[in-house]
């Protein structure tokens, strides 16, 4: 009796642990935030035009995300918000590429051009 | 013996389906590691992106220990997206290197370019100024140029101006040398007349040795003992009036005035009488009658204080003696 009893609450216990861990688990809050602020953040250092791909990856997670979170399936709505979130973090990171890659042709035109507009060395520099 | 067999064969596939999944997630894993090692190699880039590949690194753990299931493809998902990450913030700081290289290089360009810029200012400055000072020098040659034009003109003018004057000049000395020559013929003719009148106004007086007839100094030059020409009407009356007493001596006595030394007065007293005896005698009055004596100074008529005294002293005395 005491075996059979041991055995139910042993299988119920493992039921309900079984239930718990494969439930629906409510994400913490910050993560869709935390993911919105990277993507605004992303647009506004020009993701757009730097990394269209990236933000677009990016705004198609956080989209999933927020459904995910709508249908109550939070850890997807987790998984996709971080998704969403490096996907952001790499529309930064290669906007701030663009950038630089735009000054860095921008300087190398520039000093190309100053350095056609001085004499040869020795003609009038050194004076 | 079927059965059996069917589960040893699902057994199998069930242990290689299992040993591919196992690949493949150490295929991705790997890849993803070596990446991560190329990029933890550079030793110029990884210092500057140690976060990210710390990050990445992480995800890896996160991929190798989710081995399966939809936990494991996110677990890939954000590996990849982390290595991703990890590369582009080392090509960020590579290009962010280059940037500063560049502004450094632009900096060292705009400083040559503005000294170049100073330098062709100062050179354009300098011909500037040139230009000026070769324009002033061509001014100024030009206004010396002018002034000197000028003043050749004024040069000719002037020395016409001057030859002129010089020609009236001239022209006046000759007109006051002429002018002068005339009234000095004038003058010495007023003077031989007036030396003729004095002369051949003399008078015969009565004196102590008898009548007599006083030749004056002027018959003589200064100084001299020859007779003027100017005398020969006083010789002409001297010998009329000898000619008037024949037969009687004639004493001809010479007298000077005090100046100078007795014997020369003396000498020159005597030489006068002489010359007024030779006269007599050329003019047919015989020698034989005449005594020409000079006194000197002794026999003063007058005082010798004065101009007008001395010249009275100064004469020769033709007298007629009386017959004793």
């Amino acid at each position: 009796m005491t075996s059979t009893r041991q055995k139910i609450h042993a299988s119920v216990l493992a039921l309900a642990t079984l239930l718990v861990a494969c439930g629906p688990t409510r994400p913490p809050p910050d993560v869709l935030g935390a993911a919105q602020l990277r993507l605004a953040q992303a647009r506004s250092d020009g993701a757009p035009t730097y990394a269209p791909l990236e933000l677009r990856f990016a705004e198609e997670k956080f989209d999933q995300a927020r459904d995910a979170a709508a249908d109550r399936d939070y850890r997807l709505g987790a998984q996709l918000a971080d998704q969403s979130t490096v996907n952001s973090e790499l529309a930064i990171i290669k906007s701030r590429l663009g950038k630089l890659r735009e000054s860095v042709d921008v300087l190398t035109r520039e000093n190309a051009a100053i350095t056609r507009s001085l004499p040869e060395a020795g003609e009038g520099g050194g004076q | 013996m079927t059965m059996r067999w069917m589960h040893a064969l699902g057994f199998a596939l069930l242990i290689v389906a299992s040993g591919a999944q196992a690949q493949s997630r150490d295929v991705d894993h790997e890849r993803l590691s070596r990446s991560l090692a190329q990029l933890e190699a550079d030793a110029k880039l990884a210092p500057s992106v140690g976060g990210e590949i710390a990050a990445a690194r992480a995800a890896l753990l996160v991929l190798l220990e989710d081995s399966r299931g939809k936990k494991r493809e996110h677990a890939l998902y954000i590996a990849e997206r982390r290595v991703d990450i990890a590369w582009a913030a080392a090509q960020v700081v590579d290009f962010s290197n280059r940037e500063s290289e560049l502004k450094r290089e632009r900096d060292r360009l705009l400083l040559a370019s503005a000294r170049y810029e100073a330098e062709m200012a100062r050179r354009e400055l300098e011909r500037q100024r040139m230009l000026s000072q070769i324009r002033a020098e061509e001014m100024e040659r030009a206004a010396l140029d002018a002034e000197q034009a000028r003043l050749l003109g004024e040069q000719d003018t002037a020395a016409a101006r001057l030859e002129a004057d010089q020609s009236m000049r001239v022209a006046a000395a000759q007109a006051r040398e002429a002018e002068l020559a005339r009234q000095e013929a004038e003058l010495a003719g007023a003077s031989v007349s007036a030396l003729r009148a004095r002369l051949d106004t003399m008078q015969a007086t009565r004196g102590a040795s008898g009548m007599q007839m006083s030749l004056g100094d002027v018959a003589f030059g200064s100084g001299q003992s020859a007779l003027r020409a100017e005398a020969g009407g006083a010789v002409a009356n001297l010998v009329d009036f000898v000619n008037r007493n024949p037969g009687q001596p004639i004493r001809i006595e010479g007298h000077t005035d005090a100046s100078g030394s007795d014997s020369a007065n003396l000498s020159l007293s005597q030489r006068r009488a002489d010359a007024v005896r030779d006269a007599l005698v050329a003019a047919g009055v015989e020698a034989a009658r005449i005594t020409a004596v000079g006194r000197g100074s002794a026999n003063p008529v007058d005082t010798n204080q004065t101009a007008e005294g001395r010249a009275r002293n100064r004469r020769v005395d033709v007298i007629i003696e009386d017959k004793q």
